[in-house]
């Protein structure tokens, strides 16, 4: 479904991204895991086109996705999320994933229709709040949400994108103990139809859903294989885990 | 959006701006009827701004270019309908009918060009880059001696023709005005209720958002960009017709200047708040240097933007929905 090659990030003398070459399986849930400033969310966006690469190749469903421009990646079933949540504020919780809607129909730029008017969208755009558990909120300002709940609304609208590959950065870092599980079971329902590269910082997650881990440590990846295999792997239990992590794991 | 719920107010202002010309010559006061008319064509102007600044976030600083490309449409084929010559081969002409869509084409595609190459650009830089295609309008009418140059020309022949409608007939032309007026009004609601007003509050509220969603902000920027390009079009072009007159100092940059006091001043974001900043503005430019005078304060009357410099900051800092905001307070 997705595969990079050989990609290279630099900021500076920084590089990000360095000489990445990883592959996401179809319909599989793909961790990505490292440390703080690993590059994960470089990563993230040099998929979905917020960031050129320096070098390297990305090929999405057979495709090459580098020449696909960036608002147009959605359309092609690469969708995004944001760790830093990135909503619009002055908007309803409907409407945020109504935006959504209207784009994946094609009618962004339409002046025929009456936002308000098209009940199917507002009708969808309510199914997919009920799945991430926000139907309640639908009619609140979007800036008046707590923290956890725009995170919320930040999966609503990746899932109203209708994705075939989904780039989730830390999807529930900052919702409370009962939203992330509530996420947590819906992107296990979405094992079959959609394939996720997950970012992740909880292990417990990590371990839970991923049907194959990538270590990714300085913008370089250091392992990827699966879940059991990475939780004994020598190098990544020194450069990222720790031993008291894995250990406390406890399962 | 907030506009939509003031239904019994717009229809209001629209029986009052109906029964105007009644009312003036009723009074003894028809002279007003031009201010009126200036009123509805300036407010058209402004609205179109509005749509620019206050639903995309984009601070157009050159809107009165397009005012200025209307006006000459118009100018321009007067001008040679009088004289009798051609310009690229063609006749001018005093037709409404033709004179009007060309001036409303030719302000689209001049939206078209600017915008394309503005649109690149965000925030200050927006700001300099659409100021300094303003001003390039502006030096290239000047440069158009046989239209005048820097002092414009008068039209001779007077206002468009149109088949039953007698344009030099002032009464007749407020109505027309004002047709057009609440036409263009009434297409603005509309739009920033539509889809497509959805995607402009996005872009103002979260513009790097939108390509994660797979919208392409810029063609959507270009897209209101032209249109509220082809609303001043429209304006110049009524303009040029109620003043019989055109000339560079409608493009000037301190009549873009006066495009967006206006909005502020009335309430960006709203579509009745640049219309009732139309109307205070028009008012205090008739009648603040009288009052200044008055109060002996004579030079100041020369300068009288110096007060009114003052008063937008004020209203900027302290209603920021401008008119609008105190004559509709948000509830809640
Ligand atoms: N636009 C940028 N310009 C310069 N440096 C950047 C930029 N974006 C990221 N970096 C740097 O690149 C490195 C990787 O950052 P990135 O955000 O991808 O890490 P991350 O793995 O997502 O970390 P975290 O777990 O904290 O989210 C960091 O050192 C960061 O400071
Ligand atoms: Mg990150």
């Amino acid at each position: 479904m997705l595969e990079i090659r050989n990609l290279c990030k630099s900021f500076g003398a920084l590089k990000a991204a360095d000489d990445v070459s990883l592959t996401v399986e179809r319909g599989t849930i793909h961790a990505l895991i490292g440390p703080n400033g690993a590059g994960k969310t470089t990563l993230i966006a040099l998929l979905s086109g917020y960031l050129q690469p320096t070098s390297g190749a990305i090929a999405f469903d057979g495709r090459d996705l580098l020449a696909v421009p960036t608002h147009l990646r959605p359309h092609a079933g690469l969708v995004r999320s944001f760790q830093i949540t990135s909503v619009f504020p002055e908007m309803t919780v409907r409407e945020n994933v109504c935006l959504v809607l209207q784009s994946v129909a094609g009618q962004a730029r339409s002046l025929f229709r009456l936002a308000a008017a098209d009940r199917a969208e507002q009708e969808e755009a309510d199914a997919t709040l009920a799945r991430v558990g926000l139907i309640d909120q639908a009619d609140a300002l979007t800036g008046n949400l707590a923290h956890g709940q725009k995170r919320q609304v930040e999966i609503a609208m990746a899932l109203a994108a209708r994705p075939k590959l989904l780039l989730l950065d830390e999807p529930t870092a900052g919702m409370g103990v009962e939203e992330s599980r509530r996420i947590m079971d819906l992107l296990e329902s979405l094992r079959d139809s959609v394939t996720m590269l997950l970012v992740e910082h909880d292990m417990d997650v990590v371990f839970g859903l991923a049907d194959r881990v990538s270590v990714l440590v300085y913008g370089k990846v250091i392992a990827s294989d699966t879940p059991e295999r990475i939780r004994v792997n020598a190098d990544v239990q020194e450069a990222y885990l720790g031993d008291h992590e894995l250990h406390g794991e406890g399962d | 959006m907030r506009d939509t719920h003031h239904l019994p107010f717009l229809l209001g202002c629209l029986a009052a701006l109906l029964l105007l010309p009644f009312v003036l010559q009723a009074t003894g006061s028809s002279y007003l009827i031009s201010t009126a008319t200036r009123l509805v064509v300036f407010a058209i102007a402004a609205v179109s701004l509005d749509l620019l600044i206050g639903y995309t976030g984009l601070v157009s600083f050159g809107h009165a270019a397009f005012l200025g490309v209307g006006a000459y449409t118009v100018g321009i084929l007067s001008f040679h309908a009088y004289e009798d010559t051609t310009l690229i081969g063609l006749p001018g002409t005093l037709s409404g009918l033709v004179a009007i869509p060309l001036a409303l084409a030719l302000s689209a595609l001049a939206a078209l060009i600017v915008g394309a190459l503005s649109l690149r650009t965000r925030g200050v830089y927006f700001i300099m880059i659409t100021l300094s295609f303003g001003q390039m309008l502006f030096f290239l009418f000047v440069s158009l001696e046989q239209y005048g140059g820097d002092d414009g020309m008068m039209m001779f022949e007077g206002r468009n023709r149109l088949p039953l409608l007698d344009l030099n007939d002032r009464i007749s032309f407020y109505y027309f005005c004002l047709a057009w007026f609440v036409l263009f009004f009434w297409f603005c609601t509309w739009l920033v209720r539509s889809k497509f007003g959805r995607t402009l509050a996005a872009i103002k509220q979260n513009q790097d958002r939108l390509s994660s969603i797979g919208i392409n902000a810029y063609w959507a920027k270009l897209q209101v960009f032209v249109i509220a390009g082809v609303g001043a079009g429209l304006a110049g072009a009524l303009s040029a017709n109620h003043t019989e007159f055109v000339s560079p100092a409608l493009t000037h940059w301190t009549r873009s200047g006066d495009l967006m006091i206006v909005v502020i001043l009335g309430g960006m974001g709203t579509l009745v708040g640049p219309v009732l900043g139309t109307f205070l503005f028009l008012l205090l430019e008739e009648f603040l240097p009288l009052i200044l005078r008055g109060l002996g304060l004579g030079l100041l009357s020369e300068h009288w933007r110096f007060v009114f410099g003052p008063i937008l900051i004020l209203v900027v800092l302290y209603a920021k929905t401008g008119l609008y905001g105190l004559i509709f307070p948000r509830r809640g």
